[in-house]
C-alpha cells in the first residue's frame, strides 16, 4: 500500500445511484455477487450479446465498498446479410463487492471481459475468480497499490523518494505469464544472454 | 519462437507492444501489451472541477478530441438535467464539429494505414485535407489539436467570422479529394492483395469482443449510436450507415471511406442550418459564465463569474452512462456524481481498447506482415486505449 496516506477526496459514504431515479435510457439491475454469474448467463441467453463495458466505482465508506458495473447491449441474432439493429436496449448491472471479496469472471461469456476485468483488478484490486490471465494491464507489473481506489493518493506513493518504475519492467516478455511452451526462467536466461552479447 | 513487436515499432500507431509466438512467419499467438501511455486521466479527473475535467478527457482520443468533449458534456448535462435547454444553434455546431473531427480522424487513419502498406503519397493527400479541418477547429476553439470548443451547457463561443467561407471551400474541395483518395487505393492491386481476406472478423467474433464502430459495421452489423440512441439532434439529419459483410481489412477500409462521405453529407446539412444567428450557450448563470461585458455592469454577473471560476458548479448526485459514436466506435462515459463540484468517478468506455483486444482473436494464423494491416484497420488510438 502507498506509504503516504492522504485523506480521500470527497469520500462521503453516500451511494449516488440509490439517490436518484435513473436518468439515462438503460434499465438498471442490482445483483448480489452470489447470484451474479447465473443472472449474467441468463441475460446473455436472453439476447444481451454484447458486453459494452465493465468498470468499477469505489464508494470507500459504503458497505459494500465497491460497485462493479456491467453495461450490456441486446443485439438481435445475426442472420444472413446485414443485420439492422434499430435501437437495441441497454442494461446496467451493478454488483456490490466488499474489499476482499472475489467475483466470478465472465470472460467465458463475453471474450471482451478479459482486458476489462484485468483493468478493474489493476486499478481497484478486485479479484475475478476463474480469469485465465489476471495480471496488471495499465500499471507496471511491480506497482504497489491500486490507483483508482479512493484511499490512494492523487500523486501516487511518495514519488520523489521511490525510484520511478522502469519501462523494462512493464514488458511481459520478462515478467508476465510466459507464452506457451516456454518457462519463465528460460525466457529470462534468453533475454539476459541477448543483452550480454 | 517468441518475438516482441514494439513498443517502438512504427506500425503500431503509438506505443503498443505485441508479444508474438511464431512458427516461421506465421503467428500462433498474439498478446498485445498495453499501458505504456497510461496517464491516469480518470484519476486526474476526480480531482478537477467539472469544467476542468473536460480539458483532460479531450486528451484521450487525441485524433478526435471533440468527440470526447461532446460525450463528456452530454453526460454532465444529463446529470444537471439541462439536456433539453441546450440552444439549437449549439447542437448544430456540435454536430458540425463532430463530423468534421470524424473526417479528420479518418484522414489520419487512412494516411498511416497507407504508409504501413507502402503507399506513402496517400498520407500527404490525407493530411492536407485534415489540415483544412484543423484550421476550422483552430479558428473556432483556439487550438488545432485540443480545441476544447464543446463545453458543458453549449460551446465556448460562436463560430468566428469567415468560418462559413472556409467551410464552404472545404465542402467544395471534399468530393474531388475523396475521388483522389479512392483512386489511389481502392482499385490498387497491391493494396487489395494486402487487405482482402486479411484479419477477418466474423459478426459473432466482433460482438463477442465488443467491437464497435466501423470495424463492427464492416462485419455486417449496422450498429451506429447516432441511429441507435441519437444525441445532440442527430435524429434530424439524413445519413446512411455504411456496412459491409466481408469483415476483412478491405471491408473496414471501404466502410470508413463511405463514412467520410456520409459525414460530409451531415456537414452540408448542418451548414444550411447555421445561417440564422442565435445563442450557443445555455442561459443559466449556475452553469454558464456570464457574458464578459455584463461583469463590469452587474453585481450578480460578477458574483456568478467569481463562483464559477473559483469553485465551479455542483452537479446533483446520481450516475449516468452516455455514449456517442466516436470515429472509433461507441465512446461512453459512466459518470458518478456525489453532489460535489468534482466528478466522483469518471469511467470511460474506450472503443479503441475493446477493438484492439479483438487482435487476439484475429491474429493467430496470419503472417507477421499482415499483423501491421490488422492493427491499422482496427484504428486504435493509444491515448484512449491506455488513458
Amino acid at each position: 500500500m502507498p506509504s503516504t496516506q492522504v485523506p480521500p477526496i470527497a469520500g462521503t459514504a453516500i451511494d449516488p445511484p440509490s439517490l436518484r431515479p435513473p436518468i439515462d435510457d438503460a434499465a438498471i439491475e442490482r445483483i448480489a455477487p452470489g447470484a451474479l454469474r447465473a443472472r449474467l448467463q441468463q441475460l446473455k441467453d436472453d439476447g444481451y450479446a454484447m458486453l459494452l463495458d465493465l468498470g468499477a466505482v469505489d464508494y470507500l465508506q459504503r458497505k459494500p465498498r465497491f460497485d462493479v458495473v456491467y453495461h450490456l447491449l441486446k443485439l438481435p441474432p445475426k442472420k444472413a446479410g446485414v443485420a439492422e439493429v434499430g435501437s437495441p436496449p441497454r442494461l446496467r448491472v451493478l454488483c456490490g463487492v466488499e474489499e476482499n471479496e472475489h467475483l466470478p469472471t465472465v470472460m467465458d461469456l463475453w471474450k471482451s471481459a478479459d482486458w476489462a476485468e484485468r483493468e478493474v483488478y489493476d486499478l481497484f484490486g478486485i479479484v475475478f475468480d476463474g480469469h485465465s490471465d489476471l495480471r496488471r494491464i495499465q500499471m507496471p507489473h511491480d506497482w504497489e497499490g491500486h490507483p483508482l481506489r479512493k484511499d490512494y493518493p492523487m500523486r501516487g506513493p511518495a514519488r520523489e523518494r521511490a525510484p520511478r518504475p522502469s519501462f523494462a519492467n512493464k514488458s511481459n516478455v520478462i515478467a508476465g505469464t510466459p507464452p506457451s511452451g516456454r518457462t519463465f526462467e528460460a525466457l529470462q536466461e534468453e533475454v539476459k544472454r541477448a543483452r550480454e552479447s | 519462437m517468441v518475438l516482441s513487436m514494439g513498443p517502438q515499432h512504427p506500425s503500431t500507431h503509438g506505443v503498443l507492444q505485441i508479444v508474438l509466438e511464431i512458427e516461421s512467419e506465421n503467428v500462433v499467438k498474439a498478446d498485445p501489451e498495453i499501458g505504456y501511455l497510461h496517464t491516469g486521466i480518470e484519476k486526474t479527473a476526480e480531482g478537477l472541477f467539472w469544467t476542468q475535467a473536460q480539458t483532460v478527457v479531450e486528451r484521450m482520443d487525441y485524433l478526435a478530441p471533440s468527440s470526447n468533449a461532446l460525450c463528456y458534456a452530454l453526460a454532465v448535462e444529463k446529470l444537471l438535467g439541462i439536456t433539453d435547454r441546450i440552444p439549437q444553434r449549439a447542437r448544430d455546431i456540435r454536430v458540425l464539429h463532430m463530423e468534421l473531427t470524424r473526417i479528420a480522424s479518418h484522414c489520419v487513419w487512412l494516411g498511416t494505414h497507407g504508409i504501413d502498406l507502402g503507399a506513402i503519397s496517400v498520407f500527404f493527400y490525407c493530411f492536407d485535407l485534415r489540415e483544412n479541418i484543423l484550421d476550422l477547429q483552430e479558428s473556432a476553439g483556439g487550438a488545432r489539436m485540443h480545441p476544447n470548443y464543446v463545453r458543458v451547457g453549449g460551446l465556448n463561443g460562436d463560430l468566428p467570422d469567415g468560418q462559413m467561407a472556409q467551410l464552404d471551400a472545404l465542402i467544395e474541395k471534399f468530393p474531388g479529394r475523396m475521388r483522389e483518395l479512392r483512386g489511389l487505393l481502392q482499385a490498387n492491386p497491391i493494396f487489395q492483395d494486402r487487405t482482402i481476406d486479411v484479419g477477418v472478423l466474423t459478426p459473432e467474433e466482433a460482438v463477442a469482443w465488443s467491437v464497435t464502430g466501423p470495424s463492427l459495421r464492416a462485419s455486417g452489423i449496422a450498429y451506429d449510436v447516432r441511429k441507435a440512441a441519437p444525441y445532440s439532434g442527430y435524429e434530424g439529419y439524413e445519413f446512411d450507415v455504411p456496412t459491409r459483410e466481408e469483415g476483412d481489412a478491405y471491408a473496414r477500409f471501404l466502410v470508413r471511406l463511405d463514412e467520410m462521405e456520409q459525414s460530409m453529407r451531415i456537414v452540408e446539412q448542418a451548414r444550411k442550418r447555421l445561417n440564422e444567428p442565435g445563442p450557443v450557450m445555455i442561459d443559466d448563470p449556475k452553469v454558464a459564465l456570464p457574458p464578459k461585458e455584463t461583469i463590469a455592469l452587474s453585481m450578480e454577473a460578477l458574483i456568478h463569474h467569481f463562483k464559477l471560476i473559483s469553485e465551479g458548479f455542483r452537479v446533483p448526485p446520481g450516475d449516468v452512462y452516455q455514449s456517442i459514436e466516436s470515429p472509433r466506435g461507441e465512446l461512453g462515459y459512466y459518470i458518478v456524481s456525489n453532489g460535489e463540484n468534482r466528478p466522483y468517478r469518471l469511467r470511460t468506455r474506450p472503443p479503441s481498447m475493446y477493438n484492439l483486444q479483438a487482435l487476439k482473436g484475429i491474429a493467430p494464423g496470419n503472417l507477421i506482415a499482415d499483423l501491421v494491416v490488422m492493427i491499422g484497420s482496427l484504428d486504435p488510438v493509444f491515448g484512449e486505449v491506455d488513458r
